[in-house]
Parts: structure tokens; C-alpha cells; sequence
């Protein structure tokens, strides 16, 4: 038998479209309104997505499907919008269902106007949005978090510029400071040790021109107090540069023999002492690496203070030596302890023990020598008791 | 910048009187669209924009003076005297009905002749008066406002801020006659919705007229007769228009209101 195509059966399988089918069941909300705002007629995708029968819709207002401020924005924003340009497109609207929660829309509306441009119909197509939505929230969010974010930052780089100007201008003040601290230091150098130059020159000519024995006990005085006098000038100037803010500076010297300017500054102090008696204790088998005029002022004044302050019966000891990689320098005397009061404030500038008037200094001598020790990287320390009064310099030297 | 770019002032006709008219909360100037030019041929018309809307001058924005209607009120003294207005007359739809009221009362030389559209002195029930809408309706509206998602697509509104200096693009701009900057719009609405001049009506001069619209969810018929009623000598006149946009939805009917009244 033969057999024939079934065309007719074959276009009769494939569904024709439907287009009240389209429109009641479109893959979006179908909503007309008459010119007085109320629902002409309503797809029943929409009716679906809001939980209601199209009689529920049909004759009621459209502004009553959306809650109060969606209300308010409508006519106050929309309804005008469609009457200055006929249409308004992608507006966000917020319908209510009818469990009273809200669905999220995009809507699109344009107006279908009669023959005598009167108005027939408003006609809206409703999409869905609640993904859309939520993106926008977070973009929202986004936005506002980045301005919040760009504000501290605002804020951060206000802060920092401040601390920047602020820093500058300390460094600046620093910097005046330290011309200034200069400054003064030259001063006190130049003018103080001047004239005691010239009084040291006429004393010098006196002795020359007037040499008998009265005029060279009276210039020998005046010698002495030249002496000490200069060595107060040197002892401020050290101050104002440690304490002003330069601190003692300190030139090393590497790979010298600190032993010959520890006798140099016994042999100065014996030749202006003659009765007082110094017991040295050298052992100083490798070199030391010190500023050796520093240290030497140092030494000079610890034994200075043992002289003033130390029973003359007894002798001095300087005791110098390395033990364990650690250089020290040790000068003690006899006679009373030191309160121990006293020997907290010992190191401080402007200390002054009980000491008699014509021994009185500035109070500078123990600091600046603790400062030397300081800037060596040792330190000096001080021990008393009635047997004896021990200053020891220590400096690591390994 | 001058008074006349702050407010986007555009001057059209010619007459010995002057008639301004005032857009209220949402959109902007082209609400007049179908009104003002039907009396161009006897008043010289001034519309404009209030600062923050339209195409008005975004920089001048100063939230602090337009946290209350005086601000805006004290915007079109300036106009006024920008131009010069005496015996003028001031159509103000929405807000702008209150915006007005204030403006006649600090210069009452200016306008002699005030028309409301569609006016409200409060938007919130207070005891016996029924302004419409609970404190709670305005605090979720002022809320959605602050959450930038209402009406437009949050997405979009960079467009409204980007465009301020190019006018010219916001044209080109779909739904642009009634954008606002989002921050602008909201404070606009708190400005509007929690305003209260009742006690400012008794006080108007000019004489006044109120257009009520029927099935104005924003500006019911008791709200428009108790403004009536407050003004002493104002006239109401009921207009078969729905909706608080009659100037737009039913332009004819407002036109031969106002022409009768001036």
C-alpha cells in the first residue's frame, strides 16, 4: 500500500498562537487603566503574582494596588510624567498583595490616545524585579559604603598632612634650636675664655716684670684660679652641648694605648698637688678604643673630687684594668661615706655635696664625667662606705 | 550666579501684570505646560524651577535652608524682586500653594492675587483636622526615600547627578521632567510632607483662589475647604478633574478657572 505525507495532520500538531492566550498568560503583568485611573483590564500573570481575582482589580484604582508612599511618589511623579510625554519607562514599583506583602516591579506605561487625542487608555507592562532589585539595593549600599569609605579617607590623609606640617615644624624648631644651642656655645667660649686669656697674659707679665717672692705667691693664686676658672668654662660649654640637645660627643680613637694619657693627667695633677700621695694599679695589656681627651677630663676630675673630698691620710688609688672584656678605671679615696641620699643626686648637674667655699664648683663635674662614660657606651658608678669612696668608669670592649 | 540661573527662570507673553507659576513637590516647570501659555497674550508668565528640581542650579542646594518651606519662600521674594513684581499673581500647584502663601505674607506688595492648586497647610492628621495621611504614612515614605530605591532604578541615578552642568543631555533623558537627585528629592519631601502653615493662612492678604480637584488622595476636598475657610474672602472652586495633577490632566478646566478669577 501506498502512503502519503500527512501534511494537513502535521500543520494541525503545531498550536497556533493565541492571542488572548499571549495576553492572559504572557511572561509578564498586563494592566490597562481608564483615564480616571481605575483598572480596565488585568493579565492573569499579574493577577497571579499579586494573589488575586481579576474582579478584585478590575474598577478599583490602580494607586490603591500600591502601599501609601508608592501612592504619594505615583501621583506626584508618575502620573505627571505620563501626561507631559505620553509614556515613562523602567520605573520601580512596589505592588501589594493580597496577604499584604509587597512584590518589587519594573514597570513601563505609555498612554493610547482617540482619534481627537483624547485620552482611551493608560497601558502598563509589569516585570518582576526582585532580583533586580536586590542588585540595585547592593549597589546602593556599595555606593554609599565607597563614600563613607572615600570620607575617612578624606579624613586620614587630613590627619596625616597635619602630623606631616606638624613634624616639619618641629624639625624646624629643632633645627633653630640647634643653631641657637651653636650659638650660644660659641658665645660662651669666645667671650668667657677671652678675657680670662688676657688676665692669664698680664698675670704672666706681673711675674716677669716683679720677680720677687710676695708678687709670685699672688700670681701663683691667680694662676690657680685661671686654671679652675677655665676649666668651669669647659665644663658649661659641655653642659649647654649635652643638655641643649647635642649631647657629648665622643671621637674614638682605634688602636692606641690608653695607659700614656692616664699617666699625663697623674702627672698634671701631682705636679699641682705635690703632698698628695697616688698609688697606681696599671694592667692594661691591650689597647682601649675611647676618646682620649674625653676620657682623660673624665679621669681628670675623678681625681680632682678624691683630692677635695678624700682623707689626706690615706692615698688615692686608680686602679685600671680589663677583666672579662670589660675595661675599668677605678679611683677611690678614703675618709667619710657619702650619704646615700646624696649619692642618688651625685650624677645630676648643678649637685653640689657639702663641700667647702673654695672648693665649690658649678656641680657639673660627676655629670659631664657620667655623660662621657654614656656616650662611650659604659657607665660609671659609684660606691661608699667609711673604708673607702670608689668611682669606677666600665667600658665593654669586646 | 544670579537669581534668574538658580532658578532656571524662564520669562514668556507680555502684560501689565505678571503671573508666576510655581511646580510642586516631584517634578518641575513643565507641569505648567498647558496652563501658562494659554495667558501669555495678557500676563508676562515667569516659570521656574525650585532649587534641587529641574533644571535649577544643584550647587545653590542648601540643605539647611530648604529643610523648611520658608527657604523656598524666601527664593521667590527674590524673584519677585529680581523682577521687580508688584501686583503680580502667584499660581502655586501642590507645595507651592503653601510656598506662596508664605511669600505673600513677608512681601505683601508683591501679590495681589494668589491661586492654590490643589493646596495643603498639612499633610498629617492632627486631632480633629484630617489632613489625609498618619505621621506612620509619611515616616515610610520619608523612609523609602531614604532607601533611594523608590520610583526609579537605583541604578539610574547617576544619571540625574552626572547631568547637572549639560542640561542638554537630561533632555535626551527619559522620565527627566520629574527626576530629582535622590538626597534632594527626600529632603524635599520631609520639607513638604511635615510642614504645617495652618496658622499662616489667616494671615494672607491677597486675594485667593483655591482650586480643588475631586479624588485627590494627596489634597482631599475637606483639606481644600479648610484653607477656604481659613482665608478670609478666598474663593474654592471645584473642578471635575481627578487627581492631584489637574493642570496636567485636565488643563482646559484650570485654564478657565484662573482666567476668571484674574
Amino acid at each position: 500500500m501506498k502512503s502519503y505525507p500527512r501534511w494537513p495532520s502535521l500543520c494541525d500538531a503545531e498550536p497556533s498562537e493565541d492571542l488572548e492566550d499571549l495576553f492572559e498568560n504572557a511572561p509578564c503583568g498586563y494592566l490597562s487603566m481608564r483615564p480616571d485611573g481605575r483598572v480596565a483590564k488585568v493579565n492573569r500573570t499579574l493577577c497571579g503574582w499579586l494573589d488575586k481575582q481579576p474582579e478584585e482589580i478590575v474598577g478599583k484604582r490602580f494607586r490603591d494596588l500600591l502601599n501609601v508612599p508608592g501612592r504619594i511618589f505615583y501621583e506626584t511623579h508618575f502620573a505627571p510624567l505620563l501626561r507631559m510625554q505620553g509614556f515613562f519607562n523602567e520605573v520601580a514599583l512596589d505592588l501589594k498583595t493580597s496577604d499584604g506583602s509587597t512584590i518589587a516591579t519594573i514597570a513601563n506605561a505609555s498612554e493610547r490616545r482617540g482619534d481627537k487625542d483624547e485620552l482611551l487608555f493608560t497601558r502598563l507592562t509589569i516585570f518582576k524585579a526582585t532580583e533586580r532589585r536586590r542588585y540595585e539595593r547592593d549597589l546602593v549600599d556599595a555606593q554609599s559604603t565607597e563614600r563613607e569609605a572615600r570620607l575617612r579617607l578624606e579624613e586620614n590623609n587630613a590627619d596625616l598632612t597635619a602630623d606631616v606640617a606638624e613634624q616639619v615644624a618641629n624639625r624646624l624648631l629643632e633645627k633653630q634650636n640647634a643653631d641657637l644651642r651653636e650659638q650660644f656655645i660659641a658665645v660662651l667660649g669666645h667671650d668667657l675664655r677671652n678675657p680670662l686669656a688676657a688676665i692669664n697674659a698680664g698675670r704672666r707679665m706681673i711675674e716677669k716684670s716683679h720677680p720677687d717672692a710676695k708678687t709670685a705667691r699672688i700670681t701663683r693664686l691667680m694662676g690657680e684660679s685661671v686654671t679652675r676658672m677655665s676649666g668651669l668654662i669647659d665644663n658649661l660649654m659641655d653642659f649647654a652641648r649635652g643638655r641643649l640637645g647635642g649631647g657629648i660627643g665622643v671621637e674614638i680613637r682605634h688602636g692606641d694605648r690608653i695607659e700614656p694619657t692616664l699617666a699625663q693627667v697623674v702627672n698634671e695633677i701631682r705636679s699641682s698637688h705635690p703632698d698628695t700621695e697616688i698609688e697606681l694599679r696599671f694592667d692594661i695589656p691591650q689597647t682601649v678604643d675611647v676618646d682620649h681627651a674625653r676620657v682623660a677630663q673624665m679621669f681628670s676630675n675623678l681625681l680632682g673630687n678624691a683630692i677635695a673630698h678624700g682623707s689626706k691620710a690615706r692615698p688615692i688609688v686608680v686602679d685600671a684594668g680589663i677583666v672579662d672584656g670589660v675595661f675599668h678605671l677605678a679611683v677611690s679615696n678614703g675618709g667619710e661615706a657619702i650619704p646615700p641620699a646624696a649619692i642618688e643626686r651625685l650624677f645630676q648637674p648643678f649637685y653640689r655635696g657639702d663641700v667647702s667655699p673654695s672648693s665649690q664648683g658649678l656641680g657639673l663635674g660627676l655629670y659631664i664625667a657620667s655623660q662621657i662614660a654614656e656616650a662611650h657606651g659604659g657607665q660609671l658608678d659609684v660606691n661608699s662606705d667609711e673604708i673607702e669612696t670608689k668611682f669606677s668608669f666600665k667600658l665593654p670592649i669586646t | 550666579m544670579s537669581v534668574v540661573e538658580r532658578n532656571n527662570i524662564r520669562l514668556h507673553g507680555a502684560g501689565d501684570r505678571t503671573m508666576v507659576f510655581a511646580h510642586g513637590f516631584g517634578c518641575d516647570q513643565n507641569m505648567w505646560r498647558y496652563v501658562e501659555p494659554a495667558f501669555r497674550h495678557r500676563f508676562r508668565t515667569v516659570l521656574f524651577d525650585h532649587v534641587g528640581a529641574g533644571h535649577s542650579d544643584l550647587a545653590a542646594y542648601d540643605a539647611a535652608k530648604y529643610a523648611s518651606l520658608s527657604g523656598y519662600a524666601d527664593d521667590v521674594v527674590q524673584i519677585g524682586r529680581e523682577l521687580d513684581l508688584q501686583n503680580a499673581v502667584f499660581v502655586g500647584h501642590s507645595v507651592s500653594a503653601m510656598i506662596g502663601t508664605l511669600a505673600s505674607i513677608e512681601a505683601p506688595e508683591m501679590f495681589a492675587d494668589l491661586i492654590m492648586v490643589c493646596p495643603s497647610p498639612r499633610y498629617i492628621d492632627d486631632g480633629d483636622y484630617v489632613g489625609g495621611f498618619a505621621a506612620d504614612d509619611i515616616e515610610e515614605l520619608l523612609a523609602s526615600l531614604a532607601d533611594n530605591h523608590m520610583g526609579w532604578s537605583a541604578a539610574m541615578a547617576p544619571a540625574i547627578m552626572g547631568n547637572p552642568d549639560r542640561p542638554e543631555l537630561g533632555e535626551e533623558l527619559t522620565n527627566s521632567f520629574c527626576r530629582t537627585d535622590p538626597e534632594i528629592a527626600r529632603q524635599f519631601a520631609r520639607a513638604t510632607f511635615t510642614s504645617d502653615n495652618r496658622a499662616d493662612l489667616p494671615k494672607v492678604k491677597a486675594r485667593t483662589l483655591i482650586l480643588q480637584s475631586s479624588d485627590d488622595i494627596i489634597a482631599s476636598e475637606q483639606v481644600g475647604e479648610y484653607v477656604h475657610k481659613s482665608i478670609p474672602g478666598s474663593r474654592i472652586v471645584y473642578l471635575k478633574a481627578s487627581g492631584h495633577c489637574p493642570n496636567l490632566s485636565a488643563p482646559d478646566e484650570v485654564i478657565s478657572a484662573v482666567a476668571k478669577f484674574v
